[in-house]
């Protein structure tokens, strides 16, 4: 019993569900090998590394109450810009879509702050807005890189199963990590996320803290979009408009609540790492593709309703009305 | 604290912190009006006030909220300009209101550093720790773990965490707005405990209050405001109840209330056994129409969660109500609504009325009988409505949230009212945040209902008006009901210690 | 800026030919019948759906195949899978109080997925004809403009003379009154989910009528649109505030801009550009005149 309650607590319990998504799926394979082995664990950390920043990303924003829709836009605004700009010189193709995405982060966060709009129709904007540009940038087209030893260098395995695409990932997640925990700005972005008024009272400068909050997400959404881009030697305005789902669903399966305050870094990978393992998983045993998109749903949906506010209350009335009291 | 003043006399020497001629005016409204006052330190000062008597202004002029239109401010001797919270705050002014800044996921250790300028970016630090540990330990908190989140706290403790970090802020002056509402006792003495400790320790407490009790409890000497002007400032030793109230008042508490005219014999509300786990045990009542029945309790007695059971918003509430005989459903709200309650909520903002939508779809909101909506004879009612509660009927198509607090309240009445049936009235804190104006209207609107045959039940932490109003008066402490008492038997003294400390009572018929 | 837009509109040559406005008009159907559901959702507190443009492509297969058993079998079963689509979401939100996003982007997924794996991604045609009722004109207006007429009319009074519609408002302003005002939550949300998914199914309907096949892409920004004509038609963001009436002008500066970049030969890409800058703008200039107010 204790033990129940020590990995079903909100801290310890993405790393319990991903432990359980390892467990089930290992099972399924029942020994086949295609599950349990180097190239699942090498695919599993790229799709980490796509889904990985922008699930980060949507989850600094919903740590601080502000859905970044955005994201979904910036990935492949950010992408499209990065092969353009850098067909020359690849670093500066970077520059160009990361310092794109800070900016356009802060202008978000600003248009937030200072105009005090709720931040959905903000980001919502900013989504329209960026996928917008990245259609009109590329005429719709998918546009190729010519520099595919640059794709070749970005996910040759390291190690077996890493790849300087994933390191740079999992440095950043560190990275991230270190500073919500160990650092005052880090306090004060759950102080902003768990009480944005309070924390103003007590003298934090909130409205800093969400624009910052907001200009961290388009900043790492524009690294997550550039290094896929670059790896795929393509940027395309479509194929990338679904990550929505997965990033979110990834966020809250990785403890972060919708309701601002709650969230931590290494908790959100676990979430990623538990779809992205549920994919590759799903793939090694040979399921459809289609089935992972109702997968993912039903994941969602499934902790969209665990989360819902009133569920504890319904569950109460329904057995109260059982007993007929 | 180590760099502490020693301890001085109140009411002596040069004072820390003194006001002169200090006035402000919002548009025509004059809030303050050239009031003079110092406070030294080591004192309790209480300032005592009714509502829109400058009590909040005075504070928010000492915190740097508002700026005053003329007078001084000094300090130590020295004038001071508060222009902003943040000037205040270094002049070691430092304030606690009732509204916490305390972010609920953080733990009490980077709550009580949040938002103060010497904290490196790296906070983990030992020093802070231990500064934490030390401002805790200094108001009695030592048994708290710090890293224990604030959201798991009581409101007492929260309260006393709040504290501790304008002492980590090295305040000299500590402003409180009633710091005490919805504590239980318990958590009130350890409140005054930590007060005391700061008053030996040199530091200036103002305690801003209306509860006269804690003034003579707690306080050394009390400022009393009426009007925007001060009435007077002395010791506690001069003073007694009467004379306090009658300061603060202008005039006797009674003259506000009428009687009741008449009481029907049968009863109309018969409540057996409700039960809220945790809140309310089995609270039982019955009652005629015609009639205010007054629930009287502290906040956590369970008094608004039995009113608010009633009115079928508690998801978990248990047991038989009855109007005239018909079952009432519990756990519904439109349950009740057809059994004749009608529910007046105490957060006009939250639940009361629609603040954006206008004063008729606001009057006629819980009149929607059937599928199609006949706009001429809505509006016919609202007018009639309107009328009957004194809202300006020509303002019906203005938005609810641009009207005066009383003139929201008087809507949330309207609302109830005119229907052809008697009902039961329920209503928690009818008054809070309304103007005496305002107030007394709506007391003649409460009498009138029960001279119409319905019954009103409210509950209040206002004991004054408790004992003006109310016909009969219960007394409930931790979740159960104490008391019964009707107009005539019922006394000021009955009620606080019912509702504060009922097992000490029995100990004394015991004795 | 109305002024501005209608401007630029008179001054494009080949706006007032009666093709090109035939063409605003159906489009502006489309957009429209979705946009009238939309309004149903914001207005009732939740924000938005990101999932009546999916919604309103899955009708539109069910439509297509259900023509196998006529054409009025077919109707009733698109609109009956477009109504209990969005009841169960507006059930898991208006009773759980779930996130409204979170479960539209989820119901998305699932329906894109399932619709892909029975489909196989593949477009369905109808087996016959006898399309052309919908597809038609009546009385010299094509069909789909008269839907779009009654969508809004039908919407426009429920709204402002139903006790449901005045109920949306009240939800929509502020919940804790609504439920203590005797309102049934939960019955006034999923109600207005439901009317949303009516009206996106009505529009996956005239849709796949008019391109003779069923398509899970059909639905491809709608969504969007459908947003921005609901905010540009001034309905507030976070509920209660805003009429069907209101959208319809939204509808139309929506499709207006679309048709006047069209023919000055900008390309579809640049229409979801102004799109996202039109919802950008409004929100910033809806929230300014509320400042000030």
């Amino acid at each position: 019993m204790i033990f129940l309650k020590m990995i079903t607590h909100e801290s310890i319990r993405p790393f319990t569900v991903l432990f359980g998504a390892i467990v089930v799926l290992g099972l399924v394979d029942r020994g086949n090998g295609n599950f349990l082995s180097v190239a699942t664990a090498f695919s599993v950390l790229q799709l980490f590394s796509t889904l990985g920043l922008v699930s980060l990303a949507l989850s600094l924003s919903l740590i601080v109450r502000g859905f970044d829709l955005s994201v979904a836009g910036m990935l492949s605004l950010a992408g499209c810009v990065a092969v353009l700009t850098g067909a020359e010189h690849p670093w500066l193709g970077l520059g160009a879509g990361l310092v794109l995405g800070l900016v356009a982060g802060i202008l978000q966060g600003l248009i937030i702050t200072q105009l005090k709009i709720p931040p959905l129709g903000v980001t919502l904007g900013g989504l329209l807005t960026f996928q917008g540009l990245s259609y009109a940038l590329t005429e719709g087209q998918t546009i190729a890189y010519p520099h595919y030893n640059l794709a070749l260098v970005l996910t040759k395995p390291i190690g077996g199963f890493l790849s300087y695409r994933s390191i740079i990932t999992l440095g950043v997640f560190l990275l991230i990590f270190l500073v919500m925990s160990y650092t005052r700005v880090g306090r004060d972005v759950m102080a902003t996320g768990s009480d944005q008024h309070a924390s103003r009272i007590a003298g934090v400068h909130t409205d800093r803290i969400l624009i910052g909050v907001f200009a961290t997400a388009g900043l790492l959404t524009a690294l997550a979009g550039v290094l896929l881009s670059y790896s795929l030697a393509a940027a395309s305005p479509v194929a990338l408009s679904d990550v929505l789902v997965p990033a979110a669903a990834a966020a809250i399966i990785g403890g972060v609540s919708l309701g601002g305050g709650k969230g931590n870094p290494l908790g959100v990978a676990a979430g990623v790492l538990t779809l992205c393992i549920l994919r590759s998983g799903l793939n090694a045993v040979g399921t459809s593709p289609f089935v992972h998109e109702i997968v993912t749903g039903a994941v969602l949906l499934l902790v969209a309703i665990l989360d819902a506010p009133s569920l504890p209350r319904r569950l109460i009335s329904w057995r109260l009305r059982a007993r007929r009291i | 604290m180590s760099n502490s003043p020693p301890h001085r006399n109140p009411l002596s020497n040069t004072p820390i912190l003194s006001v002169e001629n200090l006035s402000k005016s919002f548009g025509p409204v004059e809030a303050l009006k050239s009031i003079s006052v110092s406070f030294h330190s080591g004192e309790i000062r209480a300032i005592c006030g009714e509502n829109g008597a400058g009590k909040s202004t005075l504070v928010k002029i000492l915190t740097g909220v508002f700026l005053p239109d003329q007078g001084t401010i000094r300090i130590n001797d020295l004038v001071c300009h508060l222009g902003h919270p943040k000037v205040a705050q270094q002049h070691g002014m430092a304030m606690v209101t009732q509204e916490l800044s305390l972010a609920p996921h953080l733990s009490v250790e980077d709550n009580i550093w949040l938002g103060n300028s010497i904290v490196p970016l790296f906070h983990r630090q030992r020093h802070l720790r231990y500064k934490a540990r030390q401002v805790l330990e200094l108001i009695g908190l030592d048994s708290l773990d710090l890293s224990q989140p604030v959201g798991s706290l009581s409101i007492g403790e929260r309260q006393l965490v709040e504290i501790a970090r304008m002492l980590a802020r090295q305040a000299r002056v500590l402003i409180l707005d009633e710091p005490t509402a919805g504590l239980s006792d318990v958590e009130i003495d350890r409140i005054f405990n930590a007060l005391r400790a700061l008053r030996s320790n040199g530091t200036t407490v103002i305690y801003v209050t209306h509860k006269l009790g804690e003034v003579f409890e707690l306080c050394d000497a009390v400022t009393v405001l009426r009007n925007g002007k001060l009435v007077r400032t002395c010791p506690v030793k001069e003073m007694n109840r009467e004379s306090l109230v009658h300061l603060m008042l202008g005039r006797s508490a009674q003259e506000m209330y009428q009687p009741s005219q008449k009481t029907r014999e049968s009863p109309m509300l018969v409540v057996k056994d409700l039960q809220v786990p945790g809140l309310v045990t089995n609270f039982s009542l019955n009652v005629s129409s015609g009639q205010i029945v007054s629930i009287a309790g502290q906040i956590g007695s369970g008094a608004t969660q039995v009113v608010r059971s009633m009115a079928g918003l508690v998801h978990n509430a248990t047991g038989s109500v009855q109007i005239c005989g018909n079952n009432v459903p519990l756990r519904s709200v439109t349950g009740a609504q057809a059994s004749q309650i009608r529910f007046i909520s105490e957060d006009r903002a939250r639940e009361g009325i629609f603040l954006r939508l206008n004063v008729l779809e606001n009057l006629i909101a819980t009149r929607l009988e059937s599928m199609f909506v006949a706009w001429s004879v809505l509006r016919d009612i609202a007018t009639t409505l309107a009328r009957m509660v004194g809202v300006d009927d020509s303002r019906l198509e203005a938005r609810a949230g641009e009207l005066s607090g009383g003139n929201q309240q008087k809507l949330a009445f309207g609302r109830s009212m005119g229907r052809k049936q008697p009902g039961v009235f329920l209503m928690n804190e009818p008054t809070r945040g309304i103007d005496v104006g305002s107030r007394l209207d709506i007391y003649k609107i409460m009498r009138k209902l029960c001279d119409d045959g319905n019954l009103v039940v409210m509950t209040s932490s206002d004991l004054e008006e408790v004992l003006g109003i109310s016909d009969v008066v219960i007394t409930m402490y931790r979740g159960a009901q104490v008391n019964c008492y009707t107009r005539g038997q019922v006394t000021m003294h009955n009620v606080l210690t019912d509702i504060t400390h009922p097992q000490m009572r029995e100990r004394k018929e015991e004795l | 800026m109305l002024l501005l837009l209608t401007i630029g509109a008179l001054a494009t040559p080949g706006f007032l030919s009666t093709p090109s406005i035939v063409a605003l008009l159906t489009s502006m159907s489309f957009i429209g019948c979705v946009a009238v559901g939309m309004t149903f959702i914001t207005l009732s507190g939740n924000i938005m759906s990101l999932c009546l443009g999916v919604t309103l492509s899955a009708s539109s297969l069910i439509f297509i195949s259900g023509l196998a058993f006529g054409i009025v079998p077919a109707l009733v079963l698109a609109i009956g899978f477009g109504i209990a689509i969005t009841a169960c979401q507006g059930f898991l939100v208006g009773y759980l109080q779930a996130n409204p996003i979170i479960v539209s982007i989820s119901a998305l997924a699932l329906m894109l997925g399932t619709a892909d794996l029975i489909t196989g991604g593949q477009r369905i045609y109808p087996p016959g004809d006898g399309l052309d009722i919908l597809t038609g004109n009546l009385f010299g207006v094509p069909v789909e403009v008269i839907f779009l007429i009654s969508s809004v009319g039908i919407g426009q009074v429920i709204l402002s003379y139903t006790r449901f519609g005045l109920r949306i408002y009240m939800v929509g302003t502020n919940l804790n009154a609504a439920q203590a005002a005797g309102v049934s939550i939960w019955r006034t949300i999923t109600g207005s989910y439901m009317l949303a998914g009516l009206f996106a199914a009505i529009a996956g309907i005239l849709l796949s009528a008019r391109y003779g096949s069923g398509d899970m892409e059909l639905g491809i920004g709608y969504d969007y649109d459908a947003i921005a004509a609901v905010l540009v038609g001034g309905t507030a963001i976070h509920g209660g505030e805003g009429s069907v009436l209101r959208t319809l002008l939204g509808v139309a500066v929506v499709s207006v801009i679309q048709v006047v970049l069209l023919l000055h030969g900008f390309s579809q890409q640049m229409q979801y550009l102004m799109t996202g800058l039109i919802v950008l703008t409004v929100i910033m200039l809806h929230s300014m005149g509320e400042e000030h107010s």
